[in-house]
C-alpha cells in the first residue's frame, strides 16, 4: 500500500513510578484504519491525546510525511492535518452550524466559501433536522455525529477518535458506526480507541491491543521490539 | 424631620431634572464606566493567564489578588493620595482632586475583583472547550476567546461585580477626588458629605439612584443568564 504518514519512536509517559505509556515505535500508513483495544486504563486515550498534542509525553523521534516533528512543541501546520475527537465531544454554545464551521473559520475562510462545505457535512452526518436544537440539548449520539461532521469538514489526513460509540444506545451506535466506516473508506488515516466489536471487525481494520501502556499485539501477532 | 415630606422632595428633585443632582449622577457614571473600560480588558487577559498558565509565583499572585478583593477603598485612596500629593512621586502630574485621580483609584479597586472572578470563571470552564478549539486549528488568541465566550456568564459576573463595587465606593473617591461640586462630586461622596450638611432630600434621591443602578446591573446579569438557557 502507501508509505507511512506518521512514525513515532520511543513514546514514554509515567506518573510517578506508574508507567502510562511505553511504545517503542508506532507506524501509521496513509489511508489505513487502526483500532486500539485494551482494558480500561491501558493508555488508549493517552496515546491518542499525545499524538494530538493535547498531552505531553517523552518522544524520541517523530516523523510526519518524512518530515521531523517535535510533538512537545506541536506545530500549527500539523494540527491542521490531524484531528482528535473526544469520547464525549464538547459542542460550543451557539448552533450546530456554528460548531461545524468553527475550524473553517479558524482557517480564515469566508462565509461564501465555508457555507456549502458545512451544508454538505450536515447532510453527511444526518443532523439536518436538528439545526434549531441548542447543542447542549442534543443526545450523546447526536453530539458525536456533529463532532464527526465538525472534524470531517476540515478534511484532515488523520482522525483520532476516542471511543466514538461508547455509551450510545443501539440506534445511535449504528448511525455512528456508519459514519466511521465511511471515514475509514475515504482514504483517510483513522485511529480509534474502541471496545466495540462491530468496529473492530470492520474490513481492513488493523487491530492494536494495548496493555499497561504498551502495544502488545498487532493484528493478533506479537509485536517484536 | 418629616420623612414623608423629605422623600417627596427627593423625588421632586429627581424628576424635575435638578441640574446639580443630575451632574452628580453623570460624574459618577462617567468616572466608573471609564474605570471599567480601562480595567476590564487587561484584567480579563491576566485572569485568563493566571487560570491557565503555570509559572513560578502564580500561586502567590492568585492568593494576593483574592486578598485584595476586600481591601478597604479608603486605604487605596490613602496610598493614591500620598502618591499624587504635591510631595508624592507623581505629585508633578497635578492629578490630585481631579476625575482622573478618581478613575485611577477605581481602576485599582476594580482590578482584583475582575481578576479573581475571571480566574474562577476560567477554572470552571470545561477543559475540553479549549482542547476542542485547539484541535480544530484555532490560534492561541482564538482558543482563548472561545474559552472566554464559553464561560461568558462568569466573566460578566466579574464585570458587574467590579462595577457595583466602584460605583458605590466612598473612601477612595473622597480622598483623591475631594468632593468638588461639578468636578469630582459623585453619588457616594455627595450622599456622605451633603447629608451631614442637612441636604436630606438630595441624599435620598441619590441613594435611590444608586440602588437602582445596583439592582439594574443585577437584573441585567440575571436576564442574560436566563437567556443563555444553561443546563
Ligand atoms: N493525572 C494523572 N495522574 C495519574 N495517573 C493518571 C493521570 N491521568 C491518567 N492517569 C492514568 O493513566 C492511565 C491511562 O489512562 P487512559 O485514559 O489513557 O486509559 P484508556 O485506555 O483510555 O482507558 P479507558 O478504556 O477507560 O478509556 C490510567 O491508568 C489512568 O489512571
Ligand atoms: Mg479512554
Amino acid at each position: 500500500m502507501s508509505g507511512p504518514i506518521l512514525v513515532v519512536e520511543g513514546i514514554h509517559k509515567s506518573y510517578g513510578t506508574r508507567r502510562i505509556l511505553d511504545v517503542p515505535v508506532l507506524t501509521l500508513a496513509a489511508g489505513e484504519s487502526y483500532v486500539l483495544t485494551g482494558e480500561n486504563g491501558s493508555g488508549k486515550s493517552t496515546l491518542l491525546r499525545v499524538l494530538a498534542g493535547l498531552e505531553h509525553a517523552e518522544v524520541v523521534a517523530c516523523r510526519y510525511d518524512g518530515r521531523p516533528v517535535d510533538l512537545g512543541n506541536y506545530p500549527d501546520w500539523l494540527r491542521r492535518d490531524l484531528i482528535y475527537v473526544h469520547q464525549h465531544p464538547y459542542l460550543f454554545r451557539g448552533s450546530i452550524f456554528d460548531n461545524i464551521c468553527y475550524g473553517l473559520r479558524a482557517r480564515g475562510l469566508i462565509k461564501a466559501s465555508y457555507e456549502p462545505l458545512v451544508r454538505e457535512a450536515i447532510a453527511w452526518a444526518g443532523v439536518g433536522a436538528l439545526l434549531d436544537v441548542p447543542p447542549h440539548k442534543l443526545s450523546g449520539g447526536e453530539k458525536q455525529r456533529v463532532a464527526l461532521a465538525r472534524a470531517r469538514v476540515l478534511q484532515p489526513r488523520i482522525f483520532l477518535l476516542d471511543e466514538p460509540t461508547a455509551n450510545l444506545d443501539a440506534e445511535a451506535r449504528q448511525q455512528a458506526i456508519k459514519l466511521i466506516s465511511d471515514l475509514c473508506d475515504a482514504n483517510r488515516t483513522v485511529v480509534l480507541a474502541c471496545h466495540d466489536r462491530e468496529i473492530i471487525e470492520l474490513p481492513r481494520m488493523n487491530r492494536l491491543n494495548m496493555g499497561r501502556g504498551a502495544i502488545e499485539t498487532w493484528n493478533g501477532g506479537a509485536v517484536c521490539v | 424631620m418629616d420623612w414623608l415630606a423629605t422623600t417627596r422632595e427627593a423625588f421632586a428633585l429627581l424628576f424635575s431634572g435638578d441640574a446639580d443632582l443630575w451632574q452628580v449622577i453623570l460624574i459618577s457614571l462617567r468616572v466608573s464606566l471609564l474605570a471599567m473600560l480601562i480595567a476590564t480588558p487587561p484584567a480579563i487577559a491576566f485572569g485568563y493567564l493566571l487560570a491557565t498558565a503555570s509559572f513560578p509565583g502564580r500561586r502567590l499572585i492568585v492568593v494576593t489578588t483574592q486578598g485584595l478583593l476586600a481591601s478597604p477603598t479608603v486605604v487605596v485612596g490613602l496610598i493614591l493620595y500620598l502618591l499624587l500629593s504635591r510631595q508624592g512621586i507623581f505629585g508633578s502630574l497635578k492629578l490630585l482632586f481631579t476625575q482622573e485621580a478618581m478613575i485611577i483609584g477605581q481602576v485599582l479597586i476594580a482590578l482584583p475583583v475582575l481578576v479573581a472572578f475571571t480566574i474562577s470563571a476560567v477554572q470552571g470552564a470545561d477543559p475540553r472547550a479549549r482542547e476542542t478549539a485547539v484541535s480544530l486549528g484555532a490560534s492561541r488568541m482564538r482558543s482563548t476567546w472561545t474559552t472566554l465566550l464559553e464561560v461568558r456568564f462568569g466573566v460578566m459576573a466579574a464585570v458587574f461585580n467590579a462595577f457595583g463595587r466602584i460605583v458605590s465606593e466612598v473612601g477612595c473617591s473622597l480622598m483623591v477626588g475631594g468632593n468638588i461640586a461639578g468636578v469630582t462630586r459623585n453619588i457616594p461622596t455627595a450622599i456622605a458629605l451633603e447629608t451631614s450638611k442637612g441636604e436630606f432630600a438630595q441624599g435620598i434621591a441619590l441613594g435611590f439612584v444608586l440602588l437602582l443602578v445596583a439592582l439594574g446591573v443585577n437584573f441585567a446579569l440575571a436576564f442574560a443568564q436566563g437567556e443563555g438557557g444553561m443546563k
